[in-house]
């Protein structure tokens, strides 16, 4: 959900809706990547009598630039098709869920993979089976076993892919931070919320008990690589047909024309809080090819501007850094070009000169067995902004970058503000309400409508 | 890698077949769609003889395939080439702008950009009839 409503437009259109992609070398089986893209964002499990699923009517595509020039050399395409096998109830299903072909499972989706690169189209995979929402214990018994793991299809070439709803795997303080960039365990800083008399509090998880809808894949390294280039830059998109016609007979809707990008997501957060609200309807239909255009908000975020002026006092330096006009090419490697070699030691994700939004992954980084939550941040160069693992604390490492934490990689003799290396909105993975799973597809098994909520 | 659109805008429409499915169109604003060849009588009382030349609207509907080639004018615009499929499909032409007479036809993936001041005419008078 780092990207979740994050445009005007794109907040009315749920379905088309991307927010949040990982990338990251599978720490169970490291010669392959996992690559997720979720849609459809704030699910509340008990969402009946229409459960949700991905849109037939939208094209969602999950793009690997191989060569550094911010264009997708490769692309996995995904198309759905939902199927009501009676169309004379109202009802999702008229008894337990028992498999994926369970005749008491009244709307049933399923999906082609393709895959588009050099040598031209290739259609992986037709007609498989999404599993269904997780209900509750009656519709859906045996949920992970029964109907999620028989979901995760294998792929020729030794590849799986998995699409359907699972657990937001997400955290984040999305009612602390939007109101006037709160962080509760810093709140007693927080200009507004000092005035309140508030205290530092622990951060409360707004996607708690919410589901998301996940297309996940996993491939062998050498399938997303190019030779001698480990680094890959991945972006999801989801694009509509330019025409859609109500036809008030039927109503149905007739749709028409080329295929127009509505939604795309690589770095998290990036449309979210460095784009301009203006902007924002338009940076979903470019390209990353064309970020050029965007790179000022990354070189002068106003977030780092913003940080100073609400917690008066406490970034003294990030102030002064601010008020110098310096561009934080820290944070444009970070987002637009990778980090070269040389700036920390035995690592890089540089793609070249090119500034495109990618989140860019050095495959050639083996899992490791005791990984940071911070990424890059905490030491562990298999994290985030190295990919992006599922249970990356994204929120706090994107905080204390534009804090000014890493700022210090290009210049080293900005002192960093003491703050800024804490900076949190106050969640970890133990905040979640399910855990993450250790294999494919890694985002845990959804909340089931009946207990969430229940209370 | 190829662009996904690329392929559907290399396969353009003639001017020919967008005349056959504006001949079919349902029209709303500057907006004119058909919807599986739905018939559209007031757009086939606004056409030129080009278009509609021997053809009442009913076979300019869904029954357009019952006609026989040899049933036509020779300077008849349903081009033979148009397979069922093609009939069938939808098709929207959206008027850009009536007076430069610039027009963009959908169907399928595909978008063709045309300028015919004398078909955006009629179709901005069917729009409005």
């Amino acid at each position: 959900m780092s990207s979740h409503r994050e445009a005007p437009e794109i907040s009315k259109d749920p379905v088309a809706d991307s927010t949040d992609v990982y990338a990251f070398v599978s720490p169970d089986r490291p010669h392959t990547v996992t690559l997720i893209a979720t849609y459809v964002p704030l699910q509340n499990p008990a969402g009946g009598p229409n459960f949700y699923e991905f849109g037939d009517d939208v094209l969602y595509e999950i793009h690997i630039d191989t060569h550094g020039h911010g264009e997708a050399d490769i692309t996995y395409q995904f198309r759905f098709t939902t199927r009501l096998d009676d169309r004379n109830t109202f009802l999702y299903n008229t008894g337990p869920i028992t498999s994926l072909s369970s005749p008491a499972w009244n709307r049933k989706q399923f999906y082609s993979v393709t895959r588009v690169d050099h040598r031209g189209t290739h259609h992986l995979a037709r007609a498989l089976r999404c599993p269904p929402c997780n209900i509750g214990p009656l519709s859906t018994p045996d949920y992970a076993t029964k109907l999620a793991r028989p979901a995760v299809h294998n792929l020729a070439g030794g590849g799986k892919v998995f699409a359907g709803q699972r657990a937001e795997g997400f955290y984040v303080d999305l009612g602390s931070i939007f109101d006037l960039a709160n962080l509760r365990p810093f709140q007693n800083f927080n200009v507004f919320a000092k005035a309140h008399g508030l205290k530092a509090a622990p951060g409360v998880n707004a996607t708690k008990f919410l589901n998301v809808h996940s297309i996940a894949l996993q491939l062998p390294i050498s399938e997303v690589t190019a030779k001698g280039r480990p680094v890959i830059g991945v972006w999801t998109t989801a694009s509509r047909q330019r025409v859609r016609i109500l036809d008030q007979d039927t109503g149905d809707w007739a749709c028409s024309g080329p295929w127009a990008q509505v939604s795309r997501l690589g770095n998290p957060l990036f449309n979210e809080v460095i784009i301009p609200m203006s902007k924002k309807d338009y940076w979903n239909h470019q390209r990353p090819v064309h970020d050029k255009q965007f790179a000022s908000f990354v070189a002068h975020p106003e977030l780092a501007r913003l940080l100073p002026v609400v917690y008066p006092g406490v970034f003294p330096n990030l102030a002064q850094l601010d008020k110098s006009g310096k561009a934080r090419a820290d944070l444009e490697a970070i987002l637009l070009t990778g980090i070269p070699r040389g700036i920390i030691k035995g690592f890089t994700n540089f793609t070249g000169s090119v500034q495109a939004d990618l989140l860019r992954l050095n495959t050639s980084v083996r899992p490791t067995g005791k990984p940071s939550i911070f990424g890059l941040l905490g030491g562990d160069t298999a994290g985030f902004p190295n990919g992006r693992r599922v249970f990356d604390d994204i929120v706090s490492i994107e905080l204390r970058a534009i804090a000014g934490v890493t700022y210090k990689l290009i210049d080293p003799k900005y002192k960093v503000d003491p703050t800024a290396n804490i900076l949190t909105d106050g969640l970890t993975p133990a905040d979640l309400g399910i855990p993450y799973l250790g294999v494919f597809p890694y985002l845990g098994v959804p909340y089931d409508g009946y207990g969430h909520p229940s209370k | 890698m190829p662009d996904r659109n690329k392929a559907a805008e290399a396969a353009r429409l003639s001017r020919r077949s967008m005349l056959m499915g504006a001949a079919g169109a349902g029209a709303a604003g500057v907006a004119a769609a058909t919807l599986g060849g739905a018939v559209l009588p007031a757009l086939a009382a606004g056409a030129s003889p080009a278009v509609t030349a021997g053809a009442s609207p009913a076979v300019r509907g869904p029954h357009a395939n019952d006609l026989q080639a040899n049933d036509r004018p020779a300077d008849d615009p349903r081009a033979d080439d148009l397979s069922a499929a093609d009939l069938a499909e939808p098709v929207v032409v959206h008027v850009r702008n009536a007076a430069r007479g610039e027009l963009e036809v959908f169907r399928g993936t595909a978008a063709t950009r045309l300028q015919d001041q004398d078909l955006a005419a009629r179709l901005v008078r069917a729009s409005t009839s």
